[in-house]
């Protein structure tokens, strides 16, 4: 059984970075309302939507590392909230605990498991580096 | 003139908290349920139920209730995450309220350690869940940033596990108790960094109950009762995961009461971790904006500060069966609102806060939360 992987979709982008393919509020005067995932309707005001893609560039919110044992990971593992430029926050892996504040970038897709639990390891998931 | 209660608390109980695999979910709930009607007194009827749990089977409830006797009215199942308790306590309230019901029993509980082999596993059909974001780091990234806008301070976010585990040395129900110091709490084994397992609430098996019926002389009254689900979390603003929320939800309870913040005696609320019941007591109004850790550290909150937080020792202590929490949380306001509360008496209380919240669901800023105003006149 393929089971649907809830995580944002990422798309390539020039020199390894990637995006974010979402969707953001078409009411764009009054609503700020944009999702990282493939919405049918916006998050903020229940309105209709159209494709956006955010990033790759975007700012630490906060971060920490997980070093307790998760199903499926490897502890221990780097997380940011990463805000992307004019997008949404975004859960991100970094290879390192980045500070708040710093700049990052998203990495390109990683190979997402059309099989099986969609989170076992971590391919699929979005990733991010300290900007160049 | 206040307005009057819209419901009487009659009874409480609870089991005691921790990891008892052994015991089943019958008797953890007997336990809570036994002593709420004892508490109350009167027939042993109800005219409704409303059960809270998190991660029981399907069926959970009825199949506990008949085990006790009771069945043949209607059972309800709440669901929403760690308020699950306390969503149960609202609903039953407004039952009263309206006068659907004359005599609700409402009951949460949860049996954490046979569900998981250790903490709770992220929920795999959540995007941040399926990517790894275990529940401590959702609190741990609240906790990384307010440190780096010097809001708080390490010491002052281990200075709440130091009191609440304080607090819970006169709690014979908590699961955890000691006198702990900052350097012991932060020196902890790392779970998400910057919070350690001391900083961490236990996995925690245990129920909890309460019976309510129409304001009555003498009794525990509920002044108010609000429950919300959070709004997309405003990515925009630098308010941390959860504030807006439980601002939010305390904020119709002040508005339904018009009592201040500062009135209040004291307040059981949601420190799963203890980034939360700093975040929590600045959200409601409890702590001056940037001032809660500073509160916690210099004892404003402590038994004997002017107003103390999590007597019972909290979800860092007492334990956190997740469906149970909530009204284990009502259960404390009213034994000290009672004046029975022992070693852990605060004393000539007279108006007791609940909070609980709950997480897990991406994108919003939670899933539920309920904030309730208990008085005794």
């Amino acid at each position: 059984m393929t089971i649907v992987d809830p995580r944002p979709r990422i798309v390539a982008a020039p020199d390894g970075a990637g995006v974010v393919a979402g969707v953001r509020c078409t009411d764009h005067e009054r609503c700020p309302g944009r999702a990282a995932f493939d919405w049918p309707a916006c998050p903020s005001c229940g309105g209709t939507v159209e494709p956006a893609e955010f990033g790759p560039g975007g700012t630490v919110w906060s971060s920490t590392v997980v070093r307790i044992q998760v199903p499926g990971r490897t502890p221990p593992y780097a997380l940011a909230y990463v805000d992307l430029d004019d997008g949404p926050r975004v859960l991100a892996h970094t290879t390192e605990q980045q500070p708040v504040g710093s700049r990052v970038r998203l990495l390109g897709p990683s190979t997402r498991h059309l099989m099986g639990h969609p989170c076992d390891g971590d391919d699929g998931d979005v990733r991010a580096e300290p900007s160049p | 003139m206040s307005n009057p209660p819209i419901a009487a608390v009659e009874g409480v109980g609870t089991s005691r908290f921790g990891r008892q695999p052994g015991t089943g979910l019958v008797r953890l709930a007997f336990q809570a349920v036994d002593e709420a009607f004892r508490d109350a007194g009167g027939p042993r009827a109800v005219d409704a139920v409303w059960v809270g749990s998190v991660f029981a089977p399907a069926g959970t409830a009825q199949r506990v209730l008949r085990a006790i006797g009771i069945s043949g009215v209607p059972v309800l199942s709440v669901e929403s995450a760690c308020a699950s308790g306390t969503s149960a306590f609202a609903e039953g309230c407004e039952a009263i309220r309206t006068g659907r019901y004359r005599r609700v029993l409402v009951l949460g509980l949860e049996q954490m350690s046979t569900a998981f082999d250790g903490a709770i596993v992220p929920e795999p059909s959540d995007p941040e869940g399926c990517s790894g974001l275990a529940l401590p780091a959702l609190y741990a990234m609240a906790a990384t940033r307010w440190l780096a806008e010097d809001r708080v301070t390490a010491g002052q976010l281990a200075a709440v596990s130091v009191k609440n585990h304080a607090h819970a040395v006169h709690n014979p129900r908590a699961q955890y108790s000691g006198r702990h110091t900052v350097e012991e709490v932060l020196g902890s084994r790392m779970v998400a960094d910057p919070l350690t397992l001391l900083q961490c609430c236990p996995v925690s098996d245990g129920a909890a109950a309460a019976v309510l019926g129409p304001p009555a002389p003498g009794r525990v009254g509920v002044r108010a009762v609000a429950a919300r689900s959070g709004r997309p979390w405003d990515h925009t603003s630098d308010r941390v995961w959860g504030h807006d929320l439980v601002r939010d939800t305390g904020a119709d309870v002040w508005a339904a009461t018009g009592v201040d913040p500062r009135e209040v005696d004291l307040a059981e609320v949601h420190d799963a971790f203890t980034i939360g019941e700093l975040v929590t007591a600045e959200a409601l109004g409890l702590s001056a904006p940037g001032a809660a850790g500073a509160d916690a550290a210099a004892g404003r909150t402590a038994l004997g500060g002017s107003l103390p937080v999590n007597p019972s020792g909290g979800l860092l202590s007492r334990g956190h069966p997740l469906g149970a929490t909530g009204l284990a949380q009502v259960a404390e306001i009213v034994w000290q609102l009672r004046g029975g509360a022992g070693g852990r008496q605060v004393p000539g209380a007279r108006l007791g806060l609940v909070e609980t919240m709950g997480g897990g669901v991406s994108v919003l800023d939670g899933n539920a939360c309920v904030v309730a105003l208990l008085e005794r006149r």
